[in-house]
């Protein structure tokens, strides 16, 4: 009996080791990849960044335009994708929960979700930049939105099921009407994990540059015409740092730094925001 | 007493799986009726089809007649909205919504009734008050439902329920997931509700059956077995399985 026990602590503690030390490996690449950013990033970080346009090649500059190029198309793509992936996911856990279609339907939306970005890309600008003869931000915005919108679906559909069913008969049994209840009970009880879903949405198309290479381009200007090529974050980021610049590099270093503490930042004030909701109502 | 509540020859079937074999049951108004029996029985298959509440999943359906103050209510042509307005339900775990404690009352209301703010502010306390809850969430109607205690969520449940003004409340277990203390307290409530309202109740606790209700109808594997007033039922049953259950023998 004994040496059955001994040798099951064993491998237990074995195991623990190797799980400790599997999550310590992932974790250092994490922080590694954290600690280079911040510390070239913030070489760079200086209130010009947000102030100043990208500049030519050996002059200071900033990224102003990169930011708000960024920002207009990710804002675009939310309000394009998230209506419709929302929706669609209330079809899904309302209607469609063990239906054959609903089937098809999550089957098609988990292709589309680890459909490559690059092929998005492509296709948006076969749809939306080449029988206009030119990039736009409107084509970006596109092209973000396609990609937002399977992860938006796909987390609304989850989130929404998770809401127990008991909760769903009680509005029955009062004789609420189903679109009352889908509203005004079933997304109130849902609603962290839809908004916790277009947040993770969001921080992934932050950083998209495929898509963007064939769609918005990229703009050494200033502009507030989202019909022709507009400067963005990523795509600066990759021009930059493929240049034989020592200030375009440091530049790169700084958008990095800055997207990835914008991702951060989104999703730590929203969970505090919901969390406080929760508890008072 | 005239029936409230009445069924004639239901048979209710999950799928091909025949859950109630032919039951007859009549419920008096202005009474506290358990319905008791072993796990499986039907009890709560025979609660949910008062409220018609099995339309919502397919592949449920119920055959013969159920019937509220003489109307058959799972026709074609009875309004469910008027249906689940006059019969309110309570589940076994409390179902507040994700809403102040003052909406969870309102906002059902305002579905049936356009009340002005003094007025919806009146039918809420009087909801939590029937439900014996006003005391203790006077001062903090605007914070969230979900702060309260399990006992008072589901007294804020059956608040809920009350506030539309239903004639009968349906109850499947309500206190089987609650403390001695919270389950005293809604029973109390019960036996003061059964003044105005037909009170069924599905219970798994043979001693809140004797405590509260006024009659007794005992189920075995999708049949009624026996019906009957409290003390007939607990002291003198005349069927052998009843005397068998009741007495513990099994379950």
């Amino acid at each position: 009996m004994n040496a059955i026990i001994v040798r099951r602590q064993m491998v237990n503690a074995l195991v623990l080791v190797a799980a400790t030390l599997s999550t310590a490996f992932g974790l250092a690449w994490l922080a590694w990849i954290l600690w280079t950013t911040a510390s070239k990033g913030a070489a760079a970080l200086r209130p010009a960044l947000f102030t100043q346009m990208t500049p030519p090649p050996g002059a200071a500059g900033g990224l102003l335009n990169a930011f708000a190029g960024s920002f207009a198309m990710i804002v675009m793509a939310i309000v394009i994708g998230t209506p419709v992936g929302v929706l669609a996911g209330t079809y899904l856990a309302e209607f469609a929960r063990k239906t054959g279609a609903g089937a098809v339907i999550r089957f098609v939306n988990d292709i589309l979700l680890s459909a490559p970005s690059i092929v998005i890309g492509l296709f948006v600008y076969q749809l939306a930049v080449r029988p206009f003869g030119h990039f736009s931000g409107y084509a970006g915005a596109i092209a973000l939105a396609m990609i937002l919108l399977p992860v938006v679906v796909r987390t609304s559909d989850e989130a929404l099921q998770l809401v127990p069913d008991p909760m769903r008969e009680a509005a029955v049994a009062l004789g609420l009407p189903r679109w009352k209840i889908t509203t005004k009970v079933v997304y109130r009880a849902a609603s962290t994990g839809i908004v916790t879903g277009i947040l993770l949405a969001v921080a992934r198309i932050s950083g998209e540059t495929a898509p963007l290479l064939f769609t918005a381009l990229n703009n050494q200007y200033w502009t507030s015409d989202l019909s022709g090529p507009v400067a963005n974050i990523p795509v600066v980021i990759f021009q930059y740092a493929l240049s034989p610049y020592d200030s375009w590099h440091a530049l790169a270093w700084a958008g990095a730094l800055i997207v990835t503490i914008f991702v951060l930042a989104l999703g730590i004030v929203t969970r505090i925001a919901l969390r406080q909701r929760h508890r008072h109502g | 007493m005239p029936a409230k509540v009445e069924m004639r020859n239901l048979g209710f079937f999950y799928g091909g799986r025949r859950a109630l074999k032919d039951v007859s049951a009549s419920f008096p108004a202005n009474t506290i009726s358990a319905i008791i029996g072993p796990s499986g029985c039907g009890k709560s298959t025979l609660l949910r089809t008062v409220n018609g509440i099995y339309e919502l999943y397919p592949g449920q359906r119920a055959e013969g007649e159920i019937l509220i103050d003489g109307e058959a209510v799972n026709s074609k042509r009875y309004s469910r909205a008027r249906l689940r307005r006059n019969v309110g339900m309570v589940f076994q775990k409390p179902t507040p919504f994700v809403l102040s404690i003052f909406e969870n009352i309102a906002f059902p209301v305002r579905h049936y009734e356009r009340l002005s703010r003094r007025e919806m502010d009146e039918r809420v306390e009087a909801a939590l008050t029937q439900a014996a809850l006003w005391d203790e969430v006077k001062d903090k109607l605007k914070r969230s439902a979900l702060t309260l205690s399990g006992g008072q969520q589901q007294r804020l449940c059956i608040a809920r329920t009350l506030a539309v003004r239903p004639e009968v409340l349906l109850l499947d277990e309500p206190t089987s997931a609650l403390d001695p203390i919270s389950t005293a307290k809604i029973e109390d409530l019960l036996t003061q509700l059964a003044r105005q309202l037909t009170v069924l109740i599905v219970t798994h606790n043979l001693q809140q059956a004797a405590r509260i209700s006024h009659k007794v109808i005992f189920m075995l594997e999708g049949e009624v077995i026996e019906a009957g007033d409290r003390e007939e039922l607990f002291v003198n049953p005349r069927d052998s399985r009843t005397s068998d259950y009741v007495t513990g023998r099994f379950g």
